[in-house]
């Protein structure tokens, strides 16, 4: 639907597009994501016409852009921008109404039925019509960018432009919004170009993505997974995040590593023997303060096992749901030799997991330091066994730690002390 | 129940104002030196024209002299909503982009080049004004012609023609100076009364054009992107609204000196009374401003009668104060 050949483009002395290709597809939903200043805003502007090209082609439907007179291009796209700053007290319903202008026969007619309907409508799929009458400039950002998606749908084009359109929004609007959109584009085909921060939305509703380096270049285009990887966003926004699936959309889904961390435990080797979520958020933390972690024995699909995968934490891994095999525990056994520090975390002990103990024993007779998180007696589901193993380990040197903030503590002074 | 009592006011409001002119005019026939009493007046407006001292100070001095306040009020009233809007600046006056200063060094050159004629000076500062505002739109277009470059070569446009007019006064002789400060005050006096109706022909169609111009005006006040991607062409569009903003602007200025305020303040209390929407702010702008500068001009006729004062300053000390009230009471949000 509309081609983007060659295209080319400078401010002055900046050099924003240089060689362009891509294009859009009819009915598609195509988000275009990149760093800030890398021309996304700029990228729209070039393709609706309100900037000319220094060189390359635009062609909706094979006719250039600048061909294309601005009422008619009104008429195909409508544009809901980044945010603007309203200055005259519009009336809601004035503001939406302005949408029509394209449609209008002459400067002097009024507003005719099939205005006033696209006008009703407008404001009652964006949520608005309770603020109808209320002047925009006692609106809050978010029913402001309402507002200005409801004047954009009262365009009635086929095709949608959306500069950021959500971003003021609160989750229930940003939601709805967003429901919106994959309606228009389902029942209507609306075709959607938009340029969105949140890369999470952009993956779940678009068919595609462009997705732009900070010099205005291509890094990727096509299906969300395609695109949305950790190696192309550590190129493109030079952040180390992690990329899962959505446990209920299956879209991709961006797990930033948001270092938190007050510890810093600069190369300390952990292994964590864990298990059924005991030792996810621990193995964050771990890795966040920079420490050198493996984890195991853990069932695969364990939620502790997603966690240190994501992480790329190396695990020893048992099949789903079986009690750890003699191979899984000798696996086990090595990771624990190379490691300096063993931690057990606050678990459910069975008889699954009772081997474990007794690979924490052979830990202290090498000489391996051994923490034990908060172990709780009415967590132990093996007669006592487990807790009597947990009291020996004590005993013989293993250090008991009240919770997680407490441990960072006794590490990070473990790291000084070597 | 507070949504229909509002509209009922509103619609009050309405009345009043269509209503205004009328009564502004009563009121300026009554001003002045010769002392009438409400019911002479009527009845020299009942017997016509004439050739009584009385029929011919009302009929062939004040009414004119009221149609010409009208006239110039409606003007500058027009073409400060344009402003406003075409700039998206609640400041913007018919006086910003430099016309009041080309309007006013045309004049004065005409009066210290010795000419006193009622036909010359507006003649000098209507030609003066529009060579400002041409100026200012060749500078400003040079550029991507943005409100921001057309404001900013409009000041500059202005402070050479003030620049140029102090030097001229400098240089003039103590009489020339004196009607010269006289004409930038804002006086409706010097005005020859042939130019009434052809000032308000021009006037008239002025404000036809920019009346049809009241969507695009709209749209243009939410900023030229959105109004481009609304399908509009910016920038015939606003060349268009401001050859005719300017052109109502140089008009009042030639006729009227710099009148100042009207151009500012009435658009405002308009919007705060009707909203923004220019369909009904045009005609009701021209309107209040038409009444405003009536009456402000009676007030100048007849505090110091038979002296004058200039208009300009009535305006002002009616005008600013109302101003503040409003901007008290709404808080900036006008």
């Amino acid at each position: 639907m509309i081609q983007i050949n060659n295209l080319s483009f400078s401010f002055a002395a900046s050099e924003i597009f240089n060689g362009l290709n891509f294009n859009v597809t009819r009915g598609e939903i195509l988000s275009i994501i990149g760093p800030n200043g890398c021309g996304k805003s700029t990228l729209l502007r070039l393709l609706r016409g309100s900037l000319k090209a220094q060189a390359g082609e635009i062609l909706w439907e094979n006719i250039p852009v600048g061909q294309i007179p601005a009422r008619e291009m009104a008429c195909k796209v409508a544009v809901v921008p980044q945010s603007s700053a309203i200055s005259f007290p519009y009336k809601v319903r004035d503001l939406v109404a302005m949408g029509r202008y394209p449609h209008r026969k002459n400067l002097l007619s009024f507003q005719d039925k099939a205005d006033l309907q696209a006008i009703e409508q407008a404001l009652v799929m964006t949520d608005i019509l309770p603020l109808a009458e209320r002047p925009v400039t006692q609106l809050s950002g978010g029913e402001l960018q309402r507002v200005l998606l409801a004047r954009a749908l009262a365009q009635n084009g086929s095709v949608l432009f959306l500069d950021e359109a959500t971003s003021h929004l609160d989750i229930d609007h940003r939601i709805e919004l967003t429901e919106l959109l994959i309606r228009l584009n389902q029942e209507q085909q609306t075709t959607i170009v938009q340029i969105s921060h949140d890369l999470d939305l952009a993956a779940a509703i678009s068919q595609r993505i462009l997705m732009l380096t900070e010099h205005g270049n291509i890094a990727a285009i096509g299906s969300p997974e395609k695109v949305m990887t950790a190696a192309n966003l550590q190129r493109v926004f030079r952040v180390d995040v992690k990329v899962d699936s959505n446990p209920f959309t299956g879209a991709p889904q961006i797990v930033p590593l948001i270092n938190n961390s007050t510890h810093q435990l600069n190369g300390l080797k952990i292994h964590l023997i864990c298990g059924g979520g005991s030792g996810k958020n621990l193995l964050r933390r771990l890795h966040l303060a920079k420490a050198v972690v493996t984890a195991g024995p853990l069932n695969r699909g364990d939620s502790d096992e997603s966690v240190a995968t994501v992480l790329n934490i190396p695990v020893a891994q048992e099949l789903p749901f079986s009690p750890f095999a003699e191979d899984t525990l000798v696996v086990t056994e090595k990771l624990i030799e190379k490691t300096g520090v063993l931690v057990i975390t606050t678990q459910w002990w069975g008889a699954g997991n009772l081997p474990c103990l007794d690979l924490a024993e052979r830990a202290i007779q090498q000489g391996t330091p051994v923490y034990l998180l908060a172990q709780q007696q009415d967590q132990d589901y093996t007669d006592g066994k487990a807790w009597g193993r947990i009291q020996q380990l004590q005993q013989r040197g293993a250090k008991a730690i009240r919770n997680e903030e407490h441990l960072l503590d006794a590490l990070s002074n473990l790291t000084t002390s070597i | 129940m507070s949504k229909p009592v509002k509209a009922n006011k509103r619609w009050i409001w309405q009345l009043i104002l269509l209503a205004s002119p009328l009564l502004a005019i009563l009121i300026s026939l009554s001003a002045g030196s010769l002392d009438l009493s409400w019911r002479e007046l009527f009845a020299i407006l009942l017997q016509g024209p004439g050739t009584d001292i009385e029929q011919v100070i009302i009929w062939q001095i004040r009414f004119p002299r009221a149609l010409l306040a009208g006239l110039v009020g409606a003007a500058l009233s027009l073409s400060g909503v344009t402003f406003q809007a075409v700039l998206r600046n609640p400041l913007a006056d018919p006086y910003l982009l430099g016309v009041s200063g080309g309007a006013a060094l045309g004049a004065v050159t005409a009066l210290t080049c010795g000419f006193q004629s009622p036909i010359v000076i507006p003649l000098a500062a209507f030609v003066g004004a529009l060579t400002a505002l041409l100026l200012v739109y060749l500078v400003a277009q040079a550029h991507t012609c943005s409100t921001h470059t057309l404001i900013l070569s409009g000041v500059m446009v202005g402070s050479l023609a003030a620049a140029l007019l102090l030097f001229l006064l400098w240089r003039a002789p103590a009489d020339a100076t004196r009607q010269a400060i006289f004409w930038l005050a804002g006086n409706l006096s010097l005005a020859d009364p042939d130019w009434l109706s052809w000032g308000w022909l021009w006037v008239g169609i002025g404000f036809l054009l920019l009346w049809s111009q009241s969507l695009n005006l709209d749209l243009l006040t939410q900023g030229e992107e959105t109004a481009a991607d609304l399908g509009l062409q910016v920038g015939s569009t606003r060349l268009i609204l401001f050859v005719l903003a300017g052109a109502l602007t140089a008009c009042a200025v030639a006729l009227a000196g710099l009148v100042g305020f009207v151009g500012l303040v009435i658009p405002h209390i308009c919007r705060h009374l009707w909203g923004p929407g220019h369909r009904l702010l045009l005609p009701f702008s021209a309107l209040l401003g038409s009444s405003f500068l009536i009456i402000a001009d009676a007030i100048a006729r007849s505090l110091y009668a038979p002296a004058e004062i200039p208009v300009g300053v009535v305006t002002a000390i009616l005008g600013a104060p109302f101003f503040l009230y409003l901007l008290r009471r709404k808080g900036g949000d006008l």
